[in-house]
């Protein structure tokens, strides 16, 4: 970008840590949404379109929540290169962030979509415990993990900067 | 005409096709000739703008004219896609009403689309949740009610439907993305919101037709939900270019401010306000900042022209100059009209804005 013809100010960027986790779990909440929207729905079939059992607030909920996800995939998108453009972009926090959105936005659907709400299963036709255990049990590992990276870039960097 | 009865009722769209397809081409034609009026004058406008254009009134004509493979139901639905959601993006991109502003000469009817735009009704039909409901709200009337199937064997009323269908998709698009020069610029929150509320809508809309038919037509079941998930799946990709164009947007906005901020700072270390730094900015950027000269000297040009003639202002297209506090956001170019009848101030800003970025010290 042009920008980087102008000097930083003299301070010199600083990084910001809370901004980088929070925009990358914003990515990673929406490609996670964006995954599953691909794979169960596209490649596999497994969920349907709609089916005629879908609550109006499922649907809506549902609605909402892909609409979420395509400005989210753009928000974060432009978000994480302003942060780059910034040089403000803490690398540790930022892993964290994108696994804690990952597992998130997985442990929502799964507990809220397809059990709250009750909008759609992961599959038909089945004894869907199983999947539900797979799908719950990968997103809390996600989130896990992301939950420790981000109590490791705290712990190593206070200011965020010399973490990698 | 499009229709849930007639069996050959997927050839064009007869009169009110060749009615917009003729606007179509008239549009583009008009839009080219008017940029090129601009290059040949020694402004810039960007290339791409008309292709941009062009490709839009193609879509457009393209819709009107042509049939697209399928049952009635996707047929109409494709069609609508094209009017409602494909073409108002590319369109907006293009900026046509600045173009506007830019070519017409200074006079009545300038002033005239200037009043338009400042208008009430103007700021209130962009503001854009307004946009929005008018949008989905009037997709939610022709598919929920008996409207479209009214509509089939009444060329007006389907006119009109599908009249309502392109304006308001226009309408949604120049609301959203908000790059012409209106009275009220939107924050990117109600932007967005509204934004995320018309899909969420239009995905709802898309979903229930999967299942359940507008009422009184009779489609045929797998062209029904053929139908609704070129809806569904349409909507996405319009909603991705409309926030790709709001996001893009932003992200040149808030790169030109830091620019400025970055330049000030250079200029004068401790003083960032950003209300002085344009006044102070214009005197001290021959001596200091020589590199800047040519953006301090266009802004000077401004300061020089406002002071005699106050009353021109109404004249300005430009959104920046109203807002007081970005002074200097070229890019929208709408800065560089004024010294069209003014050459003396135009030679000072040969650079142009485009140019001062990449001449930091």
């Amino acid at each position: 970008m042009s920008s980087r013809s102008v000097p930083p100010p003299p301070a010199g960027p600083l990084p910001r840590p809370e901004r980088s986790l929070a925009v990358c779990a914003l990515l990673g909440a929406a490609a996670m949404a964006a995954v599953d929207e691909i794979v169960f729905h596209q490649l596999l079939h497994w969920h349907h379109f709609y089916d005629r059992s879908t609550s109006g607030v499922g649907l809506l909920s549902d609605g909402l929540l892909h609409t979420a996800e395509l400005l989210g995939l753009v928000a974060g998108f432009f978000l994480f290169a302003d942060l780059r453009r910034r040089r403000a972009l803490a690398p540790a926090h930022a892993w964290a962030g994108l696994f804690l959105g990952l597992g998130g936005f997985q442990l929502f659907d799964g507990i809220v979509d397809h059990k709250l709400l009750r909008v759609h299963q992961i599959r038909y036709g089945v004894d869907v415990t199983g999947y539900d255990w797979a799908w719950n049990g990968a997103g809390a590992a996600l989130f896990l993990l992301g939950a420790a990276l981000a109590v490791r870039a705290r712990g190593r960097a206070p200011g965020g900067r010399t973490a990698t | 005409m499009i229709s849930a009865h007639t069996p050959g009722g997927g050839h064009g769209t007869g009169l009110f096709g060749a009615v917009l397809v003729l606007g179509a081409a008239l549009s583009a034609a008009g839009y080219l000739a008017a940029a090129a009026r601009l290059r040949r004058r020694g402004d810039g406008w960007p290339r791409h703008r008309d292709a941009l254009f062009a490709a839009g009134c193609a879509a457009l004509a393209g819709a009107a004219a042509g049939t697209p493979p399928g049952g009635p139901f996707t047929v109409h639905m494709i069609r609508h896609l094209v009017f409602a959601m494909a073409v108002p993006p590319v369109l907006a991109a293009a900026r046509p009403v600045t173009l506007v502003l830019r070519t017409l000469p200074a006079g009545p009817p300038r002033r005239a689309l200037r009043a338009v735009l400042g208008s009430r009704p103007a700021a209130l039909l962009l503001f854009p949740p307004m946009a929005a409901a008018l949008d989905v709200g009037g997709l939610w009337l022709l598919y929920r009610t008996p409207l479209l199937s009214r509509s089939a064997g009444r060329p007006l009323l389907d006119a009109a439907v599908h009249l309502h269908v392109l304006v308001s998709g226009l309408l949604l698009a120049f609301a959203v993305c908000c790059l012409e020069p209106v009275r009220h610029r939107w924050s990117l929150a109600w932007r967005g919101g509204a934004l995320l509320a018309a899909g969420a809508a239009h995905a709802v809309l898309a979903r229930t037709l999967y299942a359940t038919p507008p009422p009184g037509t009779a489609f045929a079941t797998a062209d029904l939900r053929r139908g609704a998930q070129w809806m569904y799946y349409g909507g996405d990709l319009a909603e991705l270019a409309l926030a790709s164009l709001l996001a893009a947007d932003w992200y040149a906005r808030t790169g030109r401010a830091r620019r400025r901020a970055a330049r000030r700072e250079t200029a004068f270390p401790g003083a960032s306000a950003p209300r002085e730094g344009v006044r102070t900015g214009r005197v001290a950027g021959r001596r200091v900042v020589p590199g800047c000269s040519a953006l301090f000297r266009l802004l000077a040009s401004h300061d020089q022209q406002r002071i005699p003639a106050p009353g021109r202002r109404e004249d300005e297209p430009g959104t920046a100059r109203c807002q007081g506090p970005r002074p200097g956001s070229g890019g929208h170019g709408p800065d560089r009209t004024v010294h069209r009848s003014r050459p003396a101030a135009r030679t000072g800003a040969a650079g142009g804005p485009g140019a001062a970025p990449g001449a930091g010290p």
